[in-house]
């Protein structure tokens, strides 16, 4: 146990050097991709975490990314720049004024959304199953039509721009790093396997005495809490953000995520993740005209996504239940496959 | 056989030497339009209007090749900063043109500051845009303007005293350009009798319709995108509401006269080109070209892409040509003035373009030239 716990320290402590490595080596592109994944991760895991550990289809991280993106912009624009910025109709006077640094704003913006969360929690729990993702898809569109019209608190459709670039890979991956420490010690614990219990069936969870309701809505404040933070590092990563940014799209790429990497598995979850978002920037390659001697063949642009619904459909043939299924990577596993291999080589 | 083999061996080295016998000097200029995704028509029309202009002018003073890569964002933000930060770090261009919309280009703007890499967009009109930048500016005229326009021409001509305005609350583009006409109308001394709300995607508008009926307006503005304008021009005629309506650049598509069909007749709007207000030899080079290859007239998105083109070969001719610095030909960008183009003669001033809007119309189920406005 102890082997095992000393290993994940220096693994996360490896991540750190090479994060510090590249933040003064690699080129802004790279480091923008990092982030990225970083943020994506994020979005990923917790999402996972009401989605494939729960078992509760929802449909709303859209939703709660919207929310915390525009409550931490809205805390580090400078009343000045909010000034500037509202050309339709002035902002309401005391958000305007008030203003935060990141590490602060980036907190309230997780206990935002944990709150609508929570409050949003009693309503939807009372339907299982294909209604609740009805019920959660409908929160998600709902934010985005009061984002387009409270525009003394959004800017509406013009949407909120200039917001300070604080986001780095310290910030992003440090986030990162705690959200997956604090979803895998929540599924290890005891409410984690009440989680799970009420995956595999709900009933019986209730015949075991389990509060399901309770369990749910930890799984479901957790998720937005860490959703939260999230949109807050994406919106200090792009620096402008408006409602269109926070469509159903989104909550349907993160859908693609979990479910390659494998419902309720969070290893799984950040292998898709690099795996989604990398890939589809490394995929730009083949929407570049290509020169093989003299033979030109033009760029298509929308090629990547062809490849990239094709590598879909291979995996959900190959591997129904995602890259990991339920499954986690552990050391234990790790030291087991060396072992049996020494043993096959003698 | 060994005969055969001397012979392929030959054709691969002439094929390796044509392939790589290009080592004429080329200036990479990056393009970050959407080739896919909701507002792609607008991306590949520009792109269109930047090949033909490529072909009219495909190379710098001193003889470089011009090189456009062609990076997809997919009308998205992170793709349109992924797409644009790797323009500079991996493609190492000289300058970007992009983005269509404006809310991406505004996530691109950071990027192209920090990187001190010129931005020129097609047709961004928020004046959000370029406010406060340095590397940013557009081809197209701004909100405001269109908006001036709008008011100057529903009280000149059309003679109106009171209008009711129709705005698509979930577009920047709508929302800004219905302040700006609101505020200009005013000032004239007309009068705004109602404002009604639409959605993007909306079907039904008969309580905007009943509203707008109740005050019996002189004239509609509705700065909306084609979709909605048509659907809401069949149901008011339906509805015995006849006034003139008016609107912005976005009503320009060949889906507003098709899903309008007779109800759009007399919808007119300020927009950034008309093929037949174009004077310039350049102009009308560009048209004969476009219709040529697409068989079709360009419209507003395709003559912008490639004034886009345009003024990004005279900024680097400018600058000095080939060897010239991204701060050189930004500073060429932004001096521009004077400069011929195919929607007219621009000026740029601190990133904006001044120049004359078009007003065109529908008029027996075509869009039909009416005037142009000077700044």
């Amino acid at each position: 146990m102890k082997r095992n716990q000393i290993l994940t320290i220096g693994s996360i402590v490896l991540l750190f050097l090479f994060i510090g490595y590249a933040n003064g080596h690699l080129n802004a592109y790279y480091i923008r991709i990092l982030n990225n994944t970083a943020i994506f991760l994020m979005f990923a895991a917790s999402y996972n975490l009401i989605n494939g550990v729960t078992g509760q289809f929802s449909l709303e991280p859209n939703g709660f990314a919207a929310i915390g993106a525009y409550t931490a912009a809205i805390l580090t624009l400078t009343p000045a720049q909010k000034e500037a910025m509202f050309i339709i109709t002035p902002m309401v006077p005391w958000l305007q004024h008030i203003h935060m640094s990141f590490f602060p704003a980036l907190i309230v913006a997780g206990i935002v959304t944990a709150m609508v969360g929570f409050i949003l929690g009693f309503p939807v729990f009372r339907v299982r199953g294909d209604y609740l993702a009805i019920v959660t898809l409908g929160f998600g569109l709902t934010i985005r039509v009061v984002s387009n019209n409270t525009m003394s608190i959004t800017n509406g459709p013009l949407g909120l721009k200039g917001i300070a670039n604080y986001t780095n890979l310290w910030w992003s991956w440090g986030f990162a790093i705690a959200a997956m420490i604090v979803i895998m010690r929540l599924i290890n614990s005891e409410f984690g396997r009440a989680m799970k219990a009420i995956r595999d069936d709900e009933d019986a969870a209730i015949a075991m005495g389990i509060n399901t309701f309770k369990i749910k809505m930890i799984a479901f404040v957790t998720s937005a809490f860490f959703e939260g933070i999230a949109g807050g590092l994406l919106a200090h990563l792009i620096t402008t953000i408006s409602p269109t940014l926070f469509t159903f799209f989104l909550t349907f790429n993160l859908l693609i995520i979990i479910v390659i990497g494998g419902l309720g598995s969070m290893t799984g979850t950040a292998i898709a993740t690099v795996l989604v978002v990398w890939g589809s920037e490394w995929l730009r390659i083949v929407e570049q005209p290509m020169h093989i001697f003299s033979l030109t063949i033009p760029g298509i642009p929308g090629m990547r996504m062809v490849i990239f619904s094709i590598l879909l459909i291979i995996i959900m043939i190959f591997a129904r239940e995602g890259i990991m299924g339920q499954k986690e990577f552990s050391w234990d596993s790790l030291f087991k496959l060396f072992k049996t291999k020494k043993v096959a080589n003698k | 056989m060994k005969k055969l083999l001397n012979i392929l061996a030959v054709m691969i080295a002439a094929l390796m030497f044509m392939s790589t016998g290009s080592f004429a000097k080329e200036v990479k200029v990056g393009v970050v339009w959407p080739m896919t995704g909701p507002i792609a028509s607008f991306g590949q029309m520009a792109w269109k209007g930047a090949q033909i202009a490529q072909a009219m002018a495909p190379k710098t003073k001193d003889g470089a090749t011009i090189k456009l890569i062609l990076l997809d964002n997919k009308g998205d933000k992170v793709e349109t900063a992924n797409a644009v930060s790797r323009l500079i770090t991996k493609n190492h261009v000289k300058a970007i043109i992009g983005a269509i919309a404006s809310g991406n280009t505004l996530a691109a703007a950071p990027i192209a500051e920090k990187n001190h890499i010129p931005l020129l967009s097609s047709s961004a009109t928020n004046p959000l845009v370029t406010k406060g930048k340095e590397y940013v500016s557009r081809v197209c005229f701004i909100d405001p303007f269109q908006g001036t326009v709008a008011a100057k021409y529903a009280i000149n001509n059309l003679h109106a005293k009171t209008a009711a305005i129709v705005v698509d609350i979930a577009q920047d583009y709508s929302v800004g350009l219905a302040k700006f006409f609101v505020e200009s109308f005013k000032k004239m001394g007309g009068k705004i009798v109602a404002k009604t709300f639409v959605q993007t995607g909306d079907q039904d508008f008969s309580a905007q319709i009943s509203a707008i009926k109740a005050k019996n307006p002189d004239l509609i503005y509705m700065p909306t995108y084609y979709q909605e304008a048509a659907l809401f021009a069949r149901q008011a005629r339906q509805f015995g509401l006849n006034q003139v309506i008016m609107g912005g650049d976005g009503l320009e598509s060949d889906a507003l006269l098709k899903v309008g069909g007779k109800a759009v007749e007399g919808v007119t709007f300020t927009t950034h080109y008309d093929p037949k207000a174009t004077a310039s030899k350049v102009g009308k080079e560009f048209l004969k070209k476009f219709k040529a290859k697409y068989k079709v007239d360009p419209d507003a998105m395709a003559a912008l892409g490639a004034d886009a083109y345009l003024v990004m070969v005279n900024a680097i001719n400018r600058a000095g040509g080939s060897n010239a610095s991204s701060e050189a030909i930004n500073k060429a960008i932004r001096s521009t003035k004077n400069f011929h183009g195919i929607t007219g003669v621009l000026t740029l001033v601190n990133g904006d373009a001044v120049k004359s809007a078009v007003v065109r119309k529908v008029k027996d189920g075509k869009f039909v030239y009416v005037t142009t406005v000077n700044p």
